[in-house]
C-alpha cells in the first residue's frame, strides 16, 4: 500500500482511493447516499486529525468508514427501505462498478451475486480485492481471527464462481 | 488462495469500483475548505489595549510621582497585581449583508457583528477589580453550504 505524502492534495488522495473507499462503504450501508455520507464523514475527520498518525492512511480510513457506516445503517435502515419502496429504486441504488469495456452484462451479474453474497462474506471480499487489504488486516478491521477472514473469504469466492456458472448456463 | 479462484479474483481485480458522484467531492471541499473570518484581527485589540491598561495601572505610580529625594513620596504599600480573571463576549446584534463571491468562485454570506467584550482584573491581595468593556464590529464571511 502507498504511503501518504505531506504535500499531496486531498483531491489526488481522494481520487485515488475514493472508489475503494466508497465501494467498502457500500458494503456496511444499506444505499449509495448512505454511503457516500459515510465516506465524507470519515474522509474529513481523517484529512482534518488523524492523517498525521502512524498506519496505513486507506486501512486506517476504512476502520472509519466501516465504524461510520454501521452506526448510519442501524439508524437508517427502516428509513432508507421506507422511502425505496415510495419512490420505487432499488434499494441498494447505484452502480458499485465502472462499466467494462467488453460488455456490461458480466459486471452486472457479479453486482448482483456480490449483493446476493452473506454480509460477512461480502465485506471480507471488497476488503481484500478493492480495499487492498492483507487478511491480517481484514481480521483487524473485523474483529475476527485472520483464519476466519480467509475461509470467509473462500466462502465468498466458491458462492460467486457457483453463482456466475448458473447464470452462464441459464443465461 | 486457491488456484481454483484465481481466474475469478483476476475477473474480479479487473473491475473497477464506481468513481463517486461529484457532488461528494463538493461536499468534502466545502467541508475541507477553511473557514473564512473577516476581522478576527479585532479579537486581539481590546486584549491588547486592556493588557496596556493593566500595565499603565501598575506602573502608575512610577511615573505619576517622579523620584524626588526632597519631598515624601507617597507610594501605595504594594504595586497592584491585576490579572485577568473574566473575560466576556457578548453577540449584541446581527445583520445579513447578503451573498458575496469569493475568489474562488463559491458564494458566501457577509454577516455583520456587533459584540460587546468585556475584561474583568481582579487584584488577589486586595480584592480591586478593574472591568473594561469596548464594541466590537466583526465581519464574518460563511461559505453557503448546499447540503
Amino acid at each position: 500500500m502507498e504511503e501518504f505524502s505531506e504535500n499531496e492534495s486531498w483531491k489526488d488522495w481522494f481520487h485515488h482511493h475514493g472508489p475503494k473507499l466508497l465501494l467498502c462503504a457500500r458494503q456496511w450501508t444499506v444505499s449509495m447516499a448512505d454511503a457516500e455520507d459515510v465516506v465524507q464523514e470519515a474522509f474529513v475527520r481523517f484529512w482534518r486529525r488523524q492523517r498525521g498518525l502512524s498506519g496505513e492512511p486507506l486501512a486506517l480510513l476504512l476502520t472509519s468508514v466501516r465504524r461510520a457506516g454501521l452506526d448510519i445503517a442501524r439508524r437508517r435502515m427502516r428509513r432508507a427501505a421506507r422511502e425505496a419502496g415510495a419512490l420505487g429504486e432499488e434499494p441498494g441504488g447505484g452502480s458499485l462498478f465502472e462499466p467494462l469495456p467488453e460488455g456490461d452484462d458480466r459486471r452486472a451479474a457479479i453486482e448482483s451475486a456480490l449483493g446476493r453474497l452473506p454480509s460477512e462474506q461480502r465485506e471480507v471480499l471488497a476488503l481484500k480485492i478493492w480495499g487492498d487489504l492483507t487478511f491480517a488486516q481484514i481480521a483487524h478491521q473485523l474483529g475476527i481471527p485472520a483464519n476466519t477472514a480467509a475461509s470467509r473469504y473462500r466462502y465468498a469466492l466458491a458462492a460467486l464462481r457457483h453463482e456466475l456458472t448458473g447464470a452462464d448456463c441459464h443465461g | 488462495m486457491d488456484d481454483d479462484f484465481q481466474d475469478l479474483e483476476a475477473e474480479l481485480g479487473r473491475l473497477r469500483p464506481a468513481v463517486p458522484n461529484p457532488r461528494l467531492l463538493l461536499r468534502i471541499g466545502q467541508e475541507l475548505a477553511p473557514r473564512r473570518r473577516a476581522g478576527r484581527g479585532w479579537l486581539w485589540a481590546p486584549v491588547a489595549a486592556a493588557a496596556a491598561l493593566a500595565a499603565a495601572a501598575v506602573l502608575w505610580p512610577r511615573w505619576a510621582v517622579p523620584p524626588a529625594r526632597e519631598a515624601p513620596v507617597l507610594r501605595p504599600a504594594a504595586a497592584p497585581a491585576l490579572r485577568p480573571v473574566a473575560v466576556r463576549d457578548v453577540l449584541v446584534g446581527s445583520r445579513d449583508e447578503g451573498y458575496v463571491v469569493l475568489a474562488d468562485g463559491w458564494p458566501a454570506h457577509r454577516l455583520r457583528e456587533a459584540h460587546l467584550d468585556t475584561i474583568v482584573w481582579r487584584d488577589p491581595r486586595s480584592a480591586a477589580s478593574l472591568q473594561w468593556s469596548v464594541p466590537r464590529e466583526e465581519i464574518r464571511i460563511v461559505p453557503v453550504n448546499f447540503q
